[in-house]
């Protein structure tokens, strides 16, 4: 606990690094429309993959960057998922700003 | 007859076996043990007591209150494997033993905050 803010201090200046730059805030009525392949695994509770056999996560509530920053991790392929991988290649940054608003604002307990 | 009988047992224990071993093996996180490793290993600093983060808010950290502890203990997992890759991450998770990862899991799948979305 001692190096607290030495630890927020690092992950502040990567997670800036990380920021893009001018995008447009996403919308989230449109995030709704573009999300419609996203709910037949994480509209469903409990669904889980058969491969790999963990629960499909719950993105509702998610934050937005963090949202952002795992789609384009899937479309660069730096974060491995084939599923995910051929979702997030065939969105712009704004779809995925869109998306991750609705992703925000969205879902039920 | 009982030829084919017996094969439809066997898949239909196959078939069993193969639904339920997962869930069985990642269900055994221990909340509290969790909470205790969360504040020892450092989770707390970024992703809070709660699991929904401190204020100010750090960007790009995700919310993990009420995430399926399957799914964070696969985090966990891949970014000590190096399957998924995060400067921070990766060096927390590569102190962490397979039972801290169980009860980290837990213990933040416990807490409210993530949603299935409708």
């Amino acid at each position: 606990m001692r190096c607290t803010w030495w630890l927020r201090l690092g992950a502040l200046a990567i997670g800036l690094t990380g920021t893009s730059l001018a995008y447009a805030a996403g919308d989230a009525a449109q995030g709704k429309i573009k999300a419609q392949s996203c709910m037949g695994c994480h509209g469903i509770p409990g669904y889980t993959n058969a491969y790999p056999n963990y629960h499909v996560p719950r993105v509702g509530g998610q934050e937005t960057d963090y949202i952002v920053a795992a789609l384009k991790a899937y479309a660069k392929g730096e974060r491995q998922h084939k599923t995910m991988r051929a979702q997030a290649a065939s969105l712009s940054e704004q779809d995925m700003q869109d998306i991750a608003a609705y992703f925000n604002a969205g879902g039920v307990q | 007859m009982t030829g084919s009988f017996t094969m439809r047992k066997r898949f239909m224990l196959v078939f069993a076996l193969a639904c339920f071993t997962p869930l069985g093996v990642l269900a055994g996180g221990d909340t509290a043990a969790g909470k205790t490793k969360a504040n020892e290993a450092g989770c707390v600093t970024c992703h809070g007591q709660d699991g929904n983060g401190v204020s100010p808010r750090i960007p790009n950290v995700p919310k993990l209150a009420g995430q399926y502890a399957s799914f964070l203990a696969q985090a966990l997992k891949d970014y000590k494997t190096g399957k998924r890759v995060n400067a921070i991450m990766s060096g927390f998770a590569a102190n962490l033993t397979d039972e801290d990862r169980e009860n980290i899991a837990a213990y933040y799948a416990s807490q409210s905050g993530l949603r299935v979305l409708e």
